[in-house]
C-alpha cells in the first residue's frame, strides 16, 4: 500500500558514533562486510534511496538517481542505494547492479534498521540527512519526483523534481520543501511473515 | 496491366492514405493460457463460490489456494511468469503474497487487468475485466494477511513457453539490427521496418510476435508498407528504426485498403485470423512495426522476430478498416479540459463490424463510438471513460453487430489540456493540434466493417465504403488532395468516370504538376472514352516527371489498344530507357510487334519478360500464340498451359491453348479448353464458332449447330457465320434451313465465294 504522507514529517536523528556495535546499524555490503559508516570526510549530505531489484519502478530511477549523483556528489552529497527486502541478498543485488550499472553505494538492509530509521515503507523512496555534530538529522523524506501519482497514473516526465529540490535547499541552508504527493511504488516486504 | 493508381487508405493509428496500421489478434485466448487450463481454473473458481458460500465471512477469509490462485492464473499470468511481459512473476504463492499489496491496489483501481471499455457498451470478446465478485476476493484475502489455505487445493498453475506457441512459423522475419533503448527518459515510439524477403504472395493466417524485451514492449502496431514507401524514404536509416507515434504509407497503385488490426499487446502474442479471413503479403511488401517501448531502468535491447502461418487458401470475406477522425478540428486550447471532437458517418452498404481499435494520444479523456439504425436504433460500439494511451488495444466483438445501409457511425471524443490531466505531455500545458509525435494529438475511430448482403453483379462493396468515407472527409477539409484522390480513385474504380475526372481535375487546379494525379486522371479520362484527352493527360504527367513510369506504360497501351503501333512501339520502347526494366513492359512491347506481324522481335520481347518474370500470363501467350503460329506445337502447348495454369480465368489463355491443341491434332483438348473459355466469356461470338467448327470436326453436328445459331445470336451480322450454319444445317438433311442461311449470308455480303458456292451445290443437289 502507498503511504500517503500526512501533514508534518516527523524528523528523526540518530547517532553517528560508529564504533562497537553500532558498526551493524548500517547493514552490509555486496561483500558481506558490515557497512560501518555512510559517510566519508566532507560529506554535507547523506540520500538513502530505498530499492527492490525486482520493482519495476524503483528500477525505472536508476538513471534519475544516477543524475543526482553526478551532480551533488561534487557537493558532498553521498547518495546510497538501499535494498531492505528479504529476497534482495548479496548475490541478488550485486547481479542487480551489473545490469543496471548502478555506480553509487549500496548497502543490503536485510534488518530494515534504515527502513526504521527513515521511517520508509515504498520502494523507491528517498531519505536526505544532514551530516552535523556526529548525527545524522532526516531533512526530507519521501518520492523523488512526481512522474508517478499512483500505480497506473503516470506522467509523461516529472514536472516536480522533489528529492532534488530538497537537496538543493539543504545546501544551501534553506527551508526544506515538503514533497508534494506521495511515493509511488512497491511496499517494502514485512520481516517475518 | 497497370490499374488506376487508386490510393487505397491505409488506415492504421492514423489517418488516411499513408498510415500505419495496427491490427491486433483475433483468437485471444488459447495462446499463452491453454483454453482448457483456463476453463479450468475458472470452473474451480465457481465452485469454490458455489460450494463454499462463507468465503466471504470472517470465519472463513479467502485462501491463495482456493480463492487467488484461480483469478491469477484466469487474468494476470499470461504476462506475469517468469521472463514474461508483466515486471513480475504471479506464479507461486510466495509470488501473491510478496505482490499482494500491490495486486490490491491496481485491482480495486482497475488499473489491471488492462481493460478499458466500459462495460455495457460493446460486447467484446475476451475481455479481461476482472468481475466485482474477483476483486472483492482479492481485497478481503489481502486484509486476511495473505492466507496459503491448503497447497494441495490449489489447481496446476499454467505452463508456459516462450518460444513460439504456434510451433514453427512457415516463415520468420528479423530486425535488420538490433536498436537499444536509452536507460531513461519519455516512452518512446519507434518504426522498424521488415522487409517480406519472398518472391510469391503469402496468404497469412497468423503472425506472432516475439519482441525480444517483452517488459519493455507495451504495444505494437504493425502495418503492411504495400510499396515500402517508407523504407524508400528513409534509405539510409531505417535499419536503425525511425521516430514516430503514427507513420503514414503511400497505399500503392491499386484499390487495396488495410483489412486488419494487425495489433500486438503482450498477453496475446498470436494474432489468429478467423477462417476464410487471411491477410497477404506480396513480394515487395514490408511489414512495419511501430513500438511502444517503455524505458525500464537499463539500456534494453529491442530486437524483435515476427512468425508467419501461411495458408494455401486465399481469402473469402474482404473485410476495410474504415475511421471515422476530426483531426482537421484538433486545435486544444492550452488548459482546456474539455475539448470536444465529433464525427458520423453514413454506411452505404449493410456491413458486419468485427472489431474497434479507439486511437487518441496523451490528452484523450473520454472516447465513445456508437451507431444509429435506420430504425432509430442505438447500438454503442465502444465507450472508455478514462482513456490510457499506454493500455490501449483493439477489441473484437464476441459477434459480428450487423449494421444495415444508412446506419450512421457516430464518435465523439474529449480531451483534457489542463495541468490536472496527469498524461498531459506539456507542463504547463501548450495549444496541442493533430500531429503524429506522441505530444501531437489524434482522434480515430477505426471499425474493421465486412461488407455483406452485396447484390450480385455490383461494384466491390468497398469500394462504396470507401466513396462514402472520402466523401465524408472532402466534405470536412475540401482540399485535402489525398481525400480527393482516393475519392475519385474509387469512383473511377465503380466506372463512374465523369465525377472521377473532375475530382482529379480539382486536385490538379491546387497542384497543376501533379505526376500521379495527371497519370490517375489519364486512366479515368481513358475509361470515360476520352481517349485523346487521356493521352494528352499521360503526356503531361511525363513533362512533369520524366521519371513517370506509370504514365509512360500507360501511355503505350494506350496506344496499342487504339492499334497506333509505331507509337505504342516508340513509346514502350521510351518506357524502357527512362524505367527501371519490367516485364510488363516488355510482354507488352512484344504484343505491339506481334500485332505489326514482327514475330521474331515480338518474341524477343516475350522471351525476356519471363526471364524477368516466369509467371508473366501476357508473355506466355504472346509466346504460345507466335510458337503455334509457326508450327512449334509442343512449345507452345507448354508455354499456354503455363499460362491456363497461372491464369485460370483467362479465357484468352484458354483459347489460344485450344488453338495449339487443334494445330497438334489433339481434339479432345482443344474442345475442352474452348469450352471453358466459353464458359469464362459466354457472350463472345467467335468462341461460340469456334466451338461449332471443333464439335463438327468430331462429328456432333446437333452441338455444332447449337453453338453457331448462338453465334449468331450475338453477331447477327456475320456472314461467314451464316454460311457456316448453313453447311452444318445441309448436312443434318435442313435443306430448307441451310438455303435460308446462304441467302442471308449473301444478302450481308453478296460477293460471299463460299456461300455462292453453298448455294449452287445445294440448288444441283435438289
Amino acid at each position: 500500500m502507498w503511504r500517503h504522507i500526512s501533514v508534518l514529517l516527523l524528523l528523526t536523528s540518530f547517532s553517528l558514533e560508529t564504533k562497537g556495535a553500532a558498526q551493524s546499524n548500517f547493514g552490509t555490503d555486496l561483500q558481506g562486510n558490515p557497512v560501518p559508516t555512510l559517510i566519508v570526510p566532507n560529506t554535507r549530505l547523506v540520500v538513502l534511496v530505498f530499492a527492490a531489484s525486482d520493482c519495476p519502478i524503483s528500477n525505472r530511477y536508476v538513471p534519475e538517481i544516477a543524475r543526482l549523483n553526478g551532480e551533488f556528489s561534487p557537493r558532498g552529497v553521498r547518495f546510497w542505494w538501499v535494498f531492505p527486502n528479504p529476497g534482495d541478498t548479496a548475490s541478488v543485488v550485486a547481479r542487480h547492479n551489473r545490469e543496471f550499472s548502478i555506480g553509487e553505494d549500496t548497502v543490503l538492509d536485510a534488518g530494515q534498521k534504515l527502513v526504521r530509521l527513515a521511517q520508509v515503507d515504498v520502494t523507491p523512496e528517498a531519505a536526505v540527512f544532514a551530516v552535523a555534530g556526529g548525527s545524522l538529522s532526516e531533512l526530507y523524506r519521501g518520492r523523488i519526483d512526481d512522474r508517478y501519482l499512483s500505480i497506473g497514473s503516470e506522467r509523461p516526465q516529472p514536472s516536480v523534481h522533489d528529492l532534488e529540490a530538497a537537496i538543493e535547499a539543504a545546501l544551501a541552508g534553506k527551508p526544506i520543501p515538503k514533497p508534494l504527493g506521495p511515493p509511488v511504488g512497491c511496499s517494502i516486504v514485512a520481516l517475518g511473515k | 496491366m497497370k490499374l488506376l493508381r487508386a490510393i487505397a487508405v491505409a488506415p492504421a493509428l492514423g489517418a488516411l492514405l499513408f498510415v500505419l496500421t495496427h491490427a491486433p489478434e483475433t483468437v485471444v485466448h488459447a495462446i499463452a493460457v491453454p483454453a482448457a487450463g483456463v476453463a479450468a481454473f475458472r470452473a474451480a473458481q465457481a465452485d469454490s463460490a458455489a460450494t463454499q458460500p462463507a468465503s466471504k465471512s470472517s470465519d472463513a477469509p479467502p485462501t491463495w489456494s482456493r480463492d487467488i490462485a484461480p483469478i491469477l492464473y484466469g487474468h494476470c499470468t499470461a504476462c506475469h511468469h517468469p521472463d514474461g511481459a508483466g515486471p513480475f512473476s504471479l506464479l507461486t504463492y510466495d509470488d501473491a503474497r510478496r505482490w499482494g499489496p500491490q495486486v490490491l491496489t491496481v485491482t480495486q483501481s482497475r488499473f489491471m487487468p488492462p481493460w478499458l471499455p466500459e462495460p455495457g457498451y460493446g460486447d467484446f470478446a475476451d475481455v479481461r475485466r476482472l468481475s466485482d465478485h474477483d476483486r472483492d476476493l482479492i481485497q478481503l484475502w489481502v486484509g486476511a494477511r495473505m492466507p496459503e489455505g491448503d497447497p494441495p487445493a490449489a489447481p496446476a498453475p499454467p505452463h508456459y513457453d516462450n518460444g513460439w506457441v504456434m510451433g514453427k512459423p512457415d516463415l520468420i522475419l528479423k530486425f535488420a539490427r538490433a536498436w537499444t533503448l536509452p536507460a531513461g527518459g519519455t516512452d518512446v515510439y519507434r518504426n522498424f521496418i521488415l522487409p517480406y524477403p519472398l518472391a510469391q504472395t503469402h496468404y497469412i493466417r497468423a503472425m506472432e510476435i516475439r519482441p525480444g524485451a517483452p517488459q519493455i514492449v507495451h504495444h505494437a502496431n504493425i502495418t503492411i508498407d504495400r510499396s515500402a514507401a517508407m523504407r524508400r524514404q528513409n534509405a539510409a536509416t531505417w535499419q536503425n528504426g525511425i521516430p514516430g507515434m503514427d507513420e503514414y504509407v503511400d497505399a500503392g497503385d491499386t484499390f487495396d485498403p488495410d483489412s486488419h488490426f494487425l495489433f500486438w499487446k503482450p498477453d496475446t502474442p498470436a494474432l489468429v485470423e478467423p477462417e476464410g479471413m487471411p491477410w497477404r503479403l506480396d513480394p515487395g511488401n514490408d511489414l512495419i512495426l511501430n513500438m511502444h517501448l517503455k524505458p525500464s531502468g537499463k539500456p534494453e535491447t529491442i530486437d524483435a522476430e515476427v512468425g508467419l502461418y501461411f495458408t494455401s487458401a486465399p481469402p473469402t470475406k474482404q473485410p476495410m478498416l474504415v475511421a471515422l477522425e476530426r483531426d482537421d478540428q484538433l486545435d486544444i486550447p492550452a488548459g482546456d479540459a474539455n475539448f470536444v471532437i465529433e464525427d458520423s458517418l453514413t454506411l452505404p452498404v449493410d456491413v458486419e463490424v468485427l472489431g474497434v481499435y479507439p486511437h487518441a494520444h496523451y490528452l484523450g479523456h473520454d472516447l465513445k463510438g456508437w451507431a444509429i439504425l435506420p430504425s432509430g436504433e442505438k447500438k454503442w460500439l465502444v465507450w472508455i471513460r478514462d482513456w490510457d494511451i499506454d493500455r490501449q488495444s483493439i477489441y473484437r466483438y464476441r459477434g459480428p453487430i450487423l449494421l444495415p445501409k444508412g446506419t450512421v457511425l457516430h464518435m465523439r471524443y474529449s480531451y483534457d489540456n489542463s495541468a490536472a490531466n496527469v498524461h498531459n505531455p506539456h507542463s504547463p500545458p501548450v495549444r496541442v493540434r493533430a500531429g503524429n509525435r506522441s505530444e501531437d494529438e489524434m482522434g480515430h475511430l477505426w471499425l474493421q466493417l465486412l461488407p455483406v448482403n452485396a447484390p450480385a453483379g455490383g461494384p466491390d462493396p468497398r469500394l462504396l465504403l470507401e466513396e462514402a468515407w472520402m466523401r465524408n472527409r472532402v466534405r470536412k477539409t475540401p482540399d485535402d488532395s489525398i481525400s480527393l484522390y482516393n475519392l475519385a480513385a474509387a469512383l473511377a474504380g465503380e466506372g463512374k468516370y465523369v465525377e472521377a475526372v473532375a475530382d482529379f481535375e480539382h486536385i490538379l487546379r491546387l497542384s497543376p504538376n501533379d505526376e500521379r494525379t495527371l497519370t490517375a486522371l489519364g486512366v479515368a479520362l481513358d475509361g470515360e472514352g476520352e481517349w485523346r484527352r487521356a493521352e494528352q493527360s499521360f503526356r503531361a504527367a511525363i513533362a512533369a516527371d520524366a521519371s513517370a513510369c506509370y504514365a509512360r506504360f500507360d501511355l503505350a497501351s494506350l496506344e496499342l489498344r487504339h492499334q497506333e503501333w509505331k507509337n505504342a512501339e516508340a513509346d514502350f520502347r521510351a518506357q524502357q530507357v527512362a524505367c527501371p526494366e519490367d516485364a510488363e513492359t516488355h510482354a507488352d512491347l512484344g504484343t505491339t510487334l506481334a500485332d505489326e506481324g514482327r514475330n521474331d522481335e515480338s518474341a524477343q520481347e516475350f522471351r525476356r519478360a519471363l526471364a524477368l518474370d516466369g509467371n508473366n500470363v501476357a508473355a506466355l501467350i504472346g509466346l504460345g500464340t507466335i510458337e503455334t503460329e509457326e508450327g512449334e506445337n509442343s512449345e507452345a502447348v507448354m508455354q499456354l498451359a503455363a499460362a491456363v495454369r497461372l491464369a485460370p480465368s483467362s479465357s484468352d489463355a484458354h483459347t489460344a491453348l485450344a488453338r495449339a491443341y487443334a494445330q497438334a491434332g489433339n481434339v479432345t483438348d482443344a474442345l475442352a479448353e474452348l469450352r471453358t473459355a466459353s464458359h469464362l466469356k459466354p457472350e463472345d461470338p467467335e468462341l461460340h464458332s469456334a466451338l461449332a467448327q471443333v464439335l463438327a470436326s468430331t462429328g456432333n453436328v446437333q452441338e455444332a449447330i447449337a453453338e453457331q445459331r448462338a453465334a449468331l445470336k450475338l453477331l447477327e451480322d456475320d456472314p461467314d457465320g451464316w454460311n457456316n450454319l448453313g453447311v452444318l444445317e445441309e448436312r443434318t438433311g435442313q435443306k430448307a434451313s441451310a438455303r435460308a442461311d446462304f441467302e442471308h449470308a449473301l444478302q450481308l455480303k453478296p460477293d460471299h465465294t463460299q456461300a455462292k458456292a453453298n448455294l449452287a451445290r445445294l440448288g444441283s443437289i435438289n
